[in-house]
This record gives C-alpha cells, structure tokens and sequence, in this order.
C-alpha cells in the first residue's frame, strides 16, 4: 500500500517537474526572443545615430565653408575700394563719369546677389561663367558657381 | 436531501463562474504616429529694382542738376560721401551674407529634419 502510495506520489512529481520544466523552456524561450529583437532595434538606432552624425558633420562643414566665403568676399570688396592705395573720391573727381557707370554696374550685381541670396535662380550665363570677366565680381562664390578663380 | 444539496452547490458554483466565461479581455495598443510635416514652400526670391547712382562734383553739380530739370525730375539728391558709399557697400555684403546664411540653415534644417526632396510622400 504504502509503496504503491509512493510510486504514485513520484510519478506525479516527476510529471510536474517536467510540466515546470516544459514552462520554464517557454519562458526562456520568449525571453530569447524578445533579446534578439531588443538587439536589432538597437541596432537599429545606432546606425540612425551614425547617420545623423555624419549628417550634421557635413551640414557643419558646408556651413563652415559658406562663412569662410563670406569672410574672403568682404575682404575682397574692401581690396577693390583701397587696392594700391586707391581712393575712390579722388578717381571720382578724375573720371566722373567712367567711375558712375563702374558704381552703377557694381550696384546693378549688389542686388543680383542679394537676389540669388534670397533663393533666385540662377541664369544659364551666370552658370556657364568661368572667365574673370563673365563673373559678377560682387559675389562670385553665389552667383558663378562654376568659376574658379586663379590663385 | 444529498442529492439536492448537490444540485444547489453546483448551480451557485455555474451561477458565480458564469460572468466571468465568454468575456474578452481589452487590449491596449499604441501606435506611434509620426508628427506632421510643416512643409512650408521656401520663401520668394527677391526681384529688386533697379536705382540710378549719380555721382555729383563740385565741377558737373550745375550740369547734373540742369539734367535733372530737363528730364522733369526734382532737381535734388540725396547725398553721401565716398568713404559712406564704402560703408554703404560693406553693409549691404553683410545684409546679403546673412540673408543667404539664413536661407541655408533652412535648407539644412528641412533636409535634416524632413529627409531630401525624393523621401517626401
């Protein structure tokens, strides 16, 4: 009696041992994939991440560039005002009227400038310009983008 | 009498489980939807007018106003020197600078935040 009692008891403990083990299985189981998936979104994030960073180096160096243009620009419309000690009052005193039309085309490409700053398009003359005298020297880096000055 | 208390017994066990069989349990969800774009056109481009600069001497001021008579314009200027025209000119760069500056962030900003032209939907 006693051994039959005990012989049941054990079975029945081996089958819930197997029934803890079996839910234990499904546990590991689902634990497992819910890691891989939580592996591959972060994976996922860090490749966005990656490509933000290189997205805002770029933009930072591009806008670097554009400041360093600004910089040139005005140094090289300060050089056109006083280049060789040049004194544009005087030279306006001698040559009234070649220095109206000079002052008329500069501020004629001024405000071609601020145009094309302001988001204009540009013309296919201002495109194909590759010769100091096609340019519009008051802001060759926006208006000519295809003109490489010589050094 | 068994029998009956039996009966009872199972009824009220039905009785009691009863609501709770055949209910569906509410799932909640999140869905995460993105912010709309703003998708604002780039500003207009700027058409300027064109401006005349007349440049006056001591020596042509009598002949530069006598001109302006004849064309049938006010025979007055409104003048600055040399040195202010440089001025004029350097802050002009600048107005120029920062306006093309500004409209570039833009166009950084909006290609950062919303992608390039060919991802918009």
């Amino acid at each position: 009696m006693i051994f039959t009692v005990l012989l049941i008891a054990g079975i029945a403990g081996a089958g819930m041992y197997v029934m803890k083990l079996r839910s234990d299985n499904a546990i590991l189981k689902a634990n497992q994939s819910k890691l891989e998936s939580a592996i591959t979104e972060q994976n996922k994030v860090l490749e966005q991440q990656k490509e933000d960073f290189t997205a805002i180096l770029e933009s930072n160096k591009k806008l670097n560039v554009l400041i360093n243009t600004f910089k040139k620009d005005l140094q090289d419309l300060d050089k056109r005002f006083t280049k060789k000690n040049r004194d544009i009052g005087k030279l306006a005193i001698d040559r009234t009227e070649a220095i109206e039309r000079i002052i008329n085309k500069g501020g004629k490409n001024a405000s071609r400038c601020i145009e094309l700053a302001s988001g204009a398009e540009h013309t296919p003359e201002e495109l194909k310009a590759t010769l100091k005298s096609e340019i519009n020297p008051e802001c060759p880096s926006l208006a000519n983008p295809n003109y490489v000055p010589y050094q | 009498m068994y029998h009956i208390n039996k009966i009872i017994a199972l009824a009220v066990i039905i009785l009691l489980t009863g609501c709770s069989i055949g209910e569906k349990k509410i799932k909640i969800f999140s869905i995460e939807k993105p912010r709309e774009k703003l998708d604002y056109p780039m500003p207009t481009a700027l058409e300027l007018e064109e401006l005349k600069w007349i440049i006056i001497t001591s020596e042509n001021a009598k002949e530069v106003f006598k001109k302006l008579e004849e064309a049938g314009i006010d025979p007055v200027l409104f003048g600055i020197t040399d040195k202010d025209y440089q001025v004029l000119a350097r802050n002009f760069a600048q107005i120029r600078q920062k306006l093309q500056e500004t409209n570039n962030l833009l166009e950084e900003y909006k290609k950062y935040y919303e992608g390039p032209e060919e991802n918009k939907q």
